[in-house]
């Protein structure tokens, strides 16, 4: 009894030590939204163990309705989080000084959806009717395009009413508005599913008018960014998410399991997945440089925040001090 | 501080309880000592409230000098009078305004012991002043003493988060807050438009009457009590988060939904309130109207509804906090790009605390002065009621 006693103690003790030389550095990443292939690339990561093997110990923080990344990691609560370009920058403006690490989609899936018995034909028709858009940082694209076709959205005789949308396609579907802002990838799905043909529906794609802004891009605090070991441990994790990301890209149905099951809600679909990860696959630009900004594109984005006169999102170039390749090169090491 | 002394301002009696000299000394002292140590670093050098860096500034010691000549006058003058409450506070505030100088000035109070020293004297000589005053009667002290404790805590709501840099994502200081109603008027006042006279009010008006009716109705008639009391107490248990999204896809996204959300948070109380009242009439009474051959009505209008008058108050002062929680909390769930619910919530969502706080403000002196109304109101419409008369 005593001798066994010895022995567990020892090889508990042994066990410990071996374990904490194994140790994994933690590192906290904050989605822009519930848990969904929008976000593929991550859960793929973390399912293939992609993480493991760059010694990371990730926690993904799924999003929802009224969790804006900027306020989390302003707060503490997250080493990098999913934004898009807009909400960024402009919560630099307000003093979170968000850098971007790495941009991940290259188009904007953004759109706005009429339906057929709408009227709505053209950005023309747009004054006197009823357009719904998300707010929480996704207002931005929406309010900048507005302002260019010179249309107010604010005050008691705007040329447009604008809707807060919930995260639903509801607006749409009562008659509320005759168009209501959709993601490729996601809510215009939900209206085809919900029974309008798509023969029934117009669209406006940001891209092809011209005001398509970057979206989900990676995003880590300049302050955190001193630090040499942050900036290590989030080019480990840059490296192995976009091992993630490609994995997902050539397997989209593996892709949508992972996804399914990783949902704390458990209310994902696969076939609903399975299309959202298709569609996310077509605005990321295969070019094996996935992942890393092209400062053009960035400029492309400040260009159109900036053309904006009325109720501009930002009021002034943020310049090279909003994006950093530092990171993309610290993960090029473990690529 | 036991032994008295005659007061310098020509009052003609001792005051009991005033500081003897060796007190009064003592807290010269201290407000000198407090004056000259370092709060913190201005523009590089070591800053005390009268000076920076070695420079001394006039203004600023003549002002320390009154204040201790005005601590000097309170504490002598003792207890009792309002006047050495007002001395006190009144040196407090000078001292706490030479501080307040100097962080808006950009004071960094990264480093500094003198600083808290300065804050427990500024908090201590406003606190006592505060006491003093608190016991005196009259309409004048009534009013200084929240004023005075309200300004504390927005002056270390103020000093605090400028001087130690708090981001004002996280909270804004109160000097951001003002400037932020100033700026935003326009919006603020659509909202109000929107949220308050739209929503609140007409849900609170409809929701009030339609209550006092259907309590009338149920008083008439045992068969409704038994039928609609159960079904209305399970209506008001409905909670907001739930009804508010129903209503909006019933109404769609405007104040109409908000209106009916706050018609039925209102409903009930104002239907137990009044049932209650209309059931409170004593035996006496009733046997009085009786005897004067009152037919139902007559006693209704006559006796029983200025009876329940004390109760209906109470529910319209409740309903009124309800009417404005609703009509905020609903636009929450959708609401177009207008009213104060919205404007909270999207402005939170861009890092815009200081507009978030201005409707705060707005919400608090909306509730405020419509609670200051109604009680007002049931003043003059139940002088008669015991409750009424107590303050002497």
């Amino acid at each position: 009894m005593k001798r066994s006693l010895t022995l567990l103690a020892t090889t508990s003790v042994f066990a410990g030590i071996a374990g904490a030389a194994q140790a994994q550095d933690p590192f906290t990443i904050q989605l822009k939204w519930v848990t969904q292939a929008q976000f593929a690339g991550y859960y793929v990561a973390e399912a293939q163990g992609f993480y493991d093997e760059a010694g990371l110990d990730v926690t993904i923080q799924a999003g929802g309705p009224d969790i804006a990344p900027p306020q989390v990691i302003a707060a503490g609560g997250a080493d990098v989080i999913v934004e898009w370009m807009p909400a960024a920058l402009a919560a630099r403006e307000r003093g979170v000084d968000l850098v971007n690490v790495a941009q991940v989609f290259d188009r904007s899936g953004m759109m706005l959806t009429c339906t057929e018995e709408s009227g709505v034909t053209t950005p023309e028709d747009f004054p006197g009717n009823t357009l719904g858009v998300w707010f929480a940082g996704n207002e931005y694209p929406f309010l900048s395009w507005m302002s260019q076709l010179g249309y107010s959205t604010e005050g008691a005789d705007a040329d447009v009413t604008v809707l807060r949308q919930g995260f639903n396609v509801d607006p749409l579907l009562d008659g509320q508005a005759a168009c209501i802002s959709t993601m490729i990838y996601n809510e215009y799905w939900q209206v085809v599913d919900a029974g309008i043909p798509e023969d029934q529906l117009v669209t406006f794609f940001y891209e092809d008018q011209g005001v398509a802004t970057l979206e989900d891009g990676l995003y880590a605090l300049a302050s955190d960014l001193e630090d040499p070991e942050f900036v290590e441990r989030l080019g480990r994790f840059i490296a192995a998410s976009m091992r993630g990301w490609q994995y997902a890209i050539d397997n989209p149905e593996e892709a949508a399991e992972i996804i399914v099951e990783a949902d704390p809600a458990g209310v994902a679909d696969y076939d609903v997945q399975l299309r959202q990860m298709e569609n996310i696959a077509t605005l990321i630009e295969e070019d094996g440089e996935l992942g890393l900004l092209d400062p053009a594109a960035f400029q492309r984005t400040v260009d159109v925040l900036l053309a904006s006169d009325s109720d501009p999102v930002i009021t002034e170039d943020p310049g090279e001090a909003a994006w950093t390749h530092e990171a993309y090169e610290a993960a090029r090491d473990h690529m | 501080m036991t032994a008295s002394m005659s007061t310098a301002t020509g009052s003609g009696r001792q005051a009991p309880g005033g500081a003897t000299f060796g007190g009064v000394f003592i807290a010269s002292v201290v407000v000198l000592i407090a004056a000259l140590l370092p709060v913190g670093e201005l523009g590089g050098a070591d800053a005390s409230l009268i000076g920076s860096g070695g420079t001394i500034a006039l203004a600023a010691v003549t002002q320390l000098v009154l204040a201790m000549a005005a601590l000097s006058l309170g504490l002598a003058l003792g207890p009792p009078s309002a006047g050495s409450g007002v001395l006190i506070a009144g040196a407090g505030i000078a001292i706490g305004h030479l501080l307040l100088d100097k962080v808006w000035d950009g004071l960094d109070l990264s480093v500094s012991v003198g600083f808290w020293v300065v804050l427990a004297l500024v908090l201590c000589l406003v606190w006592t002043g505060m006491g003093r005053l608190a016991r005196q009667r009259g309409n004048a002290t009534r009013v200084l003493v929240p004023l005075l404790f309200g300004g504390l805590i927005v002056y270390v709501w103020e000093l605090t988060f400028v001087g130690f840099g708090v981001s004002p994502v996280i909270i804004p200081p109160p000097t951001d807050i003002l400037a932020s109603i100033i700026a935003n008027r326009s919006i603020l006042w659509l909202d109000f438009q929107h949220t308050i006279v739209h929503s609140a009010l007409i849900g609170f008006a409809v929701g009030c009457a339609a209550g006092f009716l259907v309590a009338v109705l149920i008083d008439r008639s045992s068969f409704l009590q038994r039928g609609l009391l159960p079904i209305g107490s399970a209506v008001s248990a409905m909670p907001i988060v739930g009804t508010a999204p129903i209503l909006i896809s019933w109404f769609g996204q405007g104040w109409p939904a908000s209106s009916a959300v706050v018609v039925i948070m209102t409903f009930f109380p104002m239907l137990v309130n009044t049932l209650a009242g209309l059931q409170s009439t004593g035996a006496m009474e009733r046997d009085l109207m009786r005897s004067y051959a009152a037919s139902y009505s007559q006693t209704l209008w006559r006796l029983r509804l200025p009876m329940a008058l004390p109760f209906m108050f109470n529910a319209l002062k409740l309903n009124a906090t309800l009417a404005l929680i609703g009509a905020i909390v609903s636009e929450f769930f959708g609401s177009p790009i207008v009213g104060m619910g919205f404007r909270i919530v999207s402005e939170q969502q861009r890092l815009n605390l200081d507009v978030v706080w201005a409707t705060i403000a707005v919400a608090a002196v909306v509730g405020s002065l419509s609670y200051g109304v109604l009680t007002i109101a049931e003043r003059v419409a139940t002088f008669w009621h015991p409750s009424q008369r107590g303050e002497g």
